[in-house]
């Protein structure tokens, strides 16, 4: 009897879970397998299909071997990887945002709704006129009372309103937000540009003024930054070094960070390309060897790749830092001379060189008001305030505060949306290129899905696709392995 | 929870027989047949006549019923697909690089017998198009129009700035020369450039203006490292970034939600910001809501050999239609004389007969007086001039014209010579056409014996004796040979 009602017991369970495991088979491992499959074939969907049955060859590793020679395979992996850099600034612009709002959210007022609502009244009136006639001037009330409205209801609502703003991005259509950022690039009518060319014309105006200040002082100062930088990025290293935090792979790492982009600018100042690259990597190899033979006075011996991950976030957050900071050493001196036409604003997705950028700061904003500023939110919570207590009866800053509790409390948060952005960002890009530049221009805002569709979909080179695609996965792979063997993942055990 | 899961099971199932019983193929009473195509008013005066059509020749009544095709990027590989899965509708629009696809996928119906049993094949329409109907020599379709691309005059622009109108046929040169005193008087000096010359640029018809075409005569290699395309690319490149001529490709894309650009040539040209447009006489259906408009069509610019490209919209029927039958039904009424007549009506593209584009219907409409003389040059130009595109059967056109466009873009944006341009996408064309055969056995025979032609052709050329028609599968290269005088008279194709 028992044994009768385990079973009916069992087979009631498998009837709950059999839809699920239905779904997920035939929507999920099915087509994994098949796809696992079709790599290793020459399965073109214009050859064998419900109406053509040409028979199917398998081609083994033919697939993988030739994607090692195709030049479109590489170059969207680099402007995949491109895109990616923008993670650990939209990492920072989680966390900070999510700060900021747990602390509004610390407030606490009962007359906010109220002034939200008198607010919204007036911002209805600001409408009621500018439909009435009101020129130009009612719009910049309106859109000033609307300011206020967010700022007060904002502030004055624990903040709720300002979590809901920040989220936008992620529950509005994707398409939509590509679309609207599309028009904010416009060349010429787009607010981004309408906001710049002032601003570039008063620049400009200003070079002209003083030709010197810029072609000598901006370089200067540009690489005074630069070495500045460079110069607390190596004795940062070194103190990890020295107190045992940082291994030989992270000092090698780290040390990488700023010869990337001094190969780069050496080559744009005519050094050729193998020597830029020589010259950038001796400079990386000296500076891991003065760190890593001195002696560690306090600390024991740690593991080769100790603190590996943190180096190579911080290497990835440098590089862009830096590269703005040589770029200009590199324009200054030629800045009187473009002035003199006048600056103009980038054209955005339409330039090769800005088209990137332009998508990559479009991600990052989305990405900021994202989940992982949710998450963010919920580790916050999470910190006991006990620790905080603590602190502040030692005397500790707010500085000493973050860096000693919020940041080594948020460390899983910090390493799960790190895992998930490496994961987003191999996979993504495709929705964005596809709206808002088809890919171009030149192929620069081709990533790889982008790759995948148009191999697949396209061409019909179904075997092919499904060879790219099982290759992203096992970047993927190994990314989140190594982020799970040097992240920084449990640093509030 | 039982009786939950149940009910709702049984809510389902109700559900599914509510929604078969109301399937348009269940509560007509006639045979449902749908048609993938644009919804617009001659589409549905289209339905309307065949209905009366089938009437009048006692013919089996049909339900025709449209179904809106998709004009996004995704649009044709969508319709692909939802082809080779066996899903797609009895009747479907197929443009410009979509026959080759649809046919070698097997999702077209072979229509060659049918159409000779009943009065609607290829012979009927224009010489010139033939090839938007037939792969090897098997028809899969009929038009439903045929059109050509020229060059479209806004007059009131060019009076605005007060500059002569374009001859109607013309060459590089007059084109560069008018095309500078244009956008000078049209842009303020020291102002961002608004206004421009011409929305874009269509390479393979510059190409052919200087007698070379994607293709050799057979179309068994890519010929775009050919130094006549290094010239073309010179020259658009030019007209592009240091004339400013043409917008580049971005300037369009940023004005609308698609990044196609497509639409935004029409709202560009009415307002005076573009002064001509390439298009087809189907212009008008865009052009006709945004007013009325004083209109002038001159031929496109060459380099020496006028021509222009025509193609049709063909009506094909799905491979795996339930209605085989009644759908060529359809193809047989695109040829009769009603249908015809309300094509020469509508005004907006040639009839698939070429005798009714002589009607006084088609070359006087009533209703537009400012466009007068427009459908009578479009009329003559694609009898005198109009040549088929070159698609060869060893790769797809979509490919083609994808690495065409890139590596003109990377000449664009300075990352390319135009040398190199046109070496790489030789190339790579070339490389797609090695990778076709190689996975598909049945193209190498077809291949092997044109490159035998093709070395025929050759030694004839070097011989400086006549070439048989029937040796020449390129339609720009037969137009071009028979022109130059280098055919054999005895040779028919």
């Amino acid at each position: 009897m028992k044994v009768q009602s385990a079973r009916r017991r069992c087979l009631v369970g498998v009837a709950f879970l059999l839809p699920n495991i239905a779904g997920f088979c035939a929507f999920t491992l099915i087509p994994l397998a098949l796809s696992f499959m079709m790599a290793f074939t020459d399965w073109d969907f214009l050859r064998r299909n419900v109406f053509r049955h040409d028979p199917l060859q398998w081609v083994g590793l033919g697939n993988f071997t030739r994607l090692l020679v195709d030049t479109q395979f590489w170059r969207d992996l680099g402007n995949t990887c491109f895109l990616m850099i923008g993670l650990p600034f939209a990492i920072a612009g989680s966390l900070g945002a999510a700060l900021l709002l747990n602390r509004i959210g610390g407030r606490r007022c009962r007359t906010g709704p109220a002034l939200a609502a008198a607010t919204l009244v007036l911002a209805a009136s600001g409408l009621v006129l500018l439909r009435g006639g009101m020129p130009e001037t009612g719009v910049w009330f309106l859109f000033g009372v609307l300011a206020a409205t967010v700022l007060l209801a904002g502030v004055l609502t624990r903040g709720s309103v300002y979590r809901t703003l920040f989220y936008l991005p992620h529950f509005t259509a994707g398409v939509a937000t590509y679309v609207l950022w599309k028009k904010l690039y416009h060349p010429t009518s787009g607010p981004i540009n309408l906001a710049l060319n002032p601003l570039l014309d008063q620049v400009s105006s200003a070079v002209r003024f003083m030709p010197g200040l810029f072609s000598i002082g901006l370089p200067l100062a540009g690489a005074a930054a630069a070495l500045t930088l460079v110069a607390w990025h190596l004795l940062r290293l070194r103190r990890r070094w020295d107190d045992s935090e940082a291994g030989i792979s992270a000092i090698v790492t780290g040390s990488l960070g700023p010869a990337i982009p001094l190969g780069f600018l050496l080559a744009r100042l005519g050094l050729p390309g193998a020597a830029s690259a020589a010259v950038a990597l001796a400079a990386a190899a000296l500076a891991a060897a003065l760190i890593s033979r001195r002696p560690r006075p306090w600390g024991p011996k740690c593991a080769a790749d100790a603190g590996l991950g943190l180096e190579v976030a911080l290497a990835l957050a440098l590089i862009p830092l830096l590269a703005i900071l040589l770029a200009c050493v590199v324009i200054g001196p030629s800045l009187p001379a473009r002035a003199q036409a006048g600056f103009e604003a980038p054209d955005w997705l339409g330039d090769y060189g800005s088209a990137k950028p332009a998508l990559m700061i479009m991600a990052m904003w989305a990405a900021i008001g994202s989940n992982n500023m949710i998450l963010y939110l919920a580790g916050l919570s999470n910190i006991p305030q006990e620790l905080y207590e603590a602190a502040d009866m030692d005397g500790a800053s707010p500085r000493q505060r973050f860096w000693n509790i919020t940041w080594p409390q948020l460390a899983p948060v910090t390493f799960f949306i790190a895992v998930m952005g490496v994961i987003e960002g191999l996979q993504g890009g495709f929705e964005m290129a596809r709206t808002m530049t088809a890919g171009g221009p030149a192929g620069s805002t081709t990533t790889l899905s982008y790759f995948v569709y148009t191999e697949g979909f396209e061409t019909g080179r179904l075997g092919y696709a499904a060879a790219v695609a099982w290759v992203l996965f096992a970047l993927v792979f190994v990314l989140s392995l190594l982020n799970f063997r040097y992240g920084n993942r449990n640093a509030n055990d | 929870m039982k009786r939950v899961l149940l009910a709702s099971l049984g809510v389902l199932t109700v559900a599914t027989v509510i929604l078969h019983r109301t399937l348009p193929a269940q509560r007509s009473a006639v045979p449902v047949i749908t048609w993938v195509t644009d919804d617009d008013q001659v589409r549905h005066d289209t339905v309307a006549l065949f209905g009366r059509w089938l009437a009048e020749n006692r013919l089996p009544p049909v339900d025709l019923r449209i179904d809106l095709r998709d004009n996004t990027p995704t649009g044709p590989s969508k319709a692909l697909i939802q082809g080779v899965s066996g899903v797609a509708d009895d009747l479907t629009d197929v443009y410009m690089n979509q026959l080759e696809p649809f046919q070698k996928a097997g999702i077209l119906l072979d229509v060659t017998d049918i159409a000779r049993a009943r009065g609607f094949g290829a012979a009927l329409t224009y010489p010139a198009v033939r090839s938007d109907l037939e792969v090897m020599g098997r028809q899969y379709g009929f038009p439903r129009a045929v059109d050509s691309a020229l060059l479209w005059v806004n007059r009131a622009t060019f009076a605005r700035y007060g500059i002569a109108e374009p001859p109607s046929r013309w060459n590089w040169d007059q084109f560069e020369e008018i095309g500078l005193r244009f956008v000078a008087a049209a842009n303020p000096p020291g102002s961002r450039q608004r206004v421009f010359f011409l929305n874009r640029v269509w390479l393979p018809l510059l190409r052919r203006g200087l007698g070379l075409s994607t293709f050799n005569e057979t179309m068994t290699r890519c010929t775009l490292d050919d130094p006549r395309n290094v010239e073309v690319l010179r020259r658009a490149y030019r007209w592009t970034v240091t004339d400013r001529l043409l917008p580049t490709q971005a300037e369009q894309y940023a004005l609308v939600s698609d990044a196609t650009g497509f639409d935004s040539s029409f709202s560009l040209f009415a307002s005076g910001r573009f002064a001509m447009i390439y298009e087809g006489l189907w212009a008008l259906i865009r052009l006709h809501p945004r007013g009325e408009f004083q209109l002038r069509v001159v031929e496109p610019f060459t380099g020496g050999f006028p021509n222009v490209e025509v193609g049709s919209g063909a009506v094909c029927v799905y491979a795996g239609s339930p209605h085989p039958e009644l759908a060529c039904l359809f193809l047989q009424f695109l040829a009769s004389r009603p249908f015809n007549l309300l094509v020469a009506r509508s005004g907006d593209s040639m009839p698939p007969l070429p005798s009714y584009a002589r009607t006084d219907d088609f070359l006087h409409p009533p209703h537009h007086p400012g466009e007068a003389g427009v459908q009578e040059f479009f009329a003559d130009t694609t009898r005198d001039c109009g040549i088929a595109a070159s698609r060869s059967p060893f790769i797809l056109p979509n490919e083609v014209f994808r690495i065409d466009r890139e590596e003109f873009e990377e000449v664009l944006a300075g990352r390319a010579s135009p040398e190199e341009g046109a070496r790489v996408a030789a190339a790579r064309i070339n490389a797609g056409i090695a990778l076709n055969l190689a996975a598909e056995p049945g193209l190498r025979r077809l291949y092997r014996e044109r490159c035998d032609v093709q070395e025929r052709i050759a030694e004839r050329r070097a011989a400086g004796r006549p070439v048989p028609a029937n040796w020449i599968s390129d339609p720009f290269h037969l137009a071009y040979y028979r022109a130059r005088g280098w055919l054999d008279k005895g040779g028919v194709p």
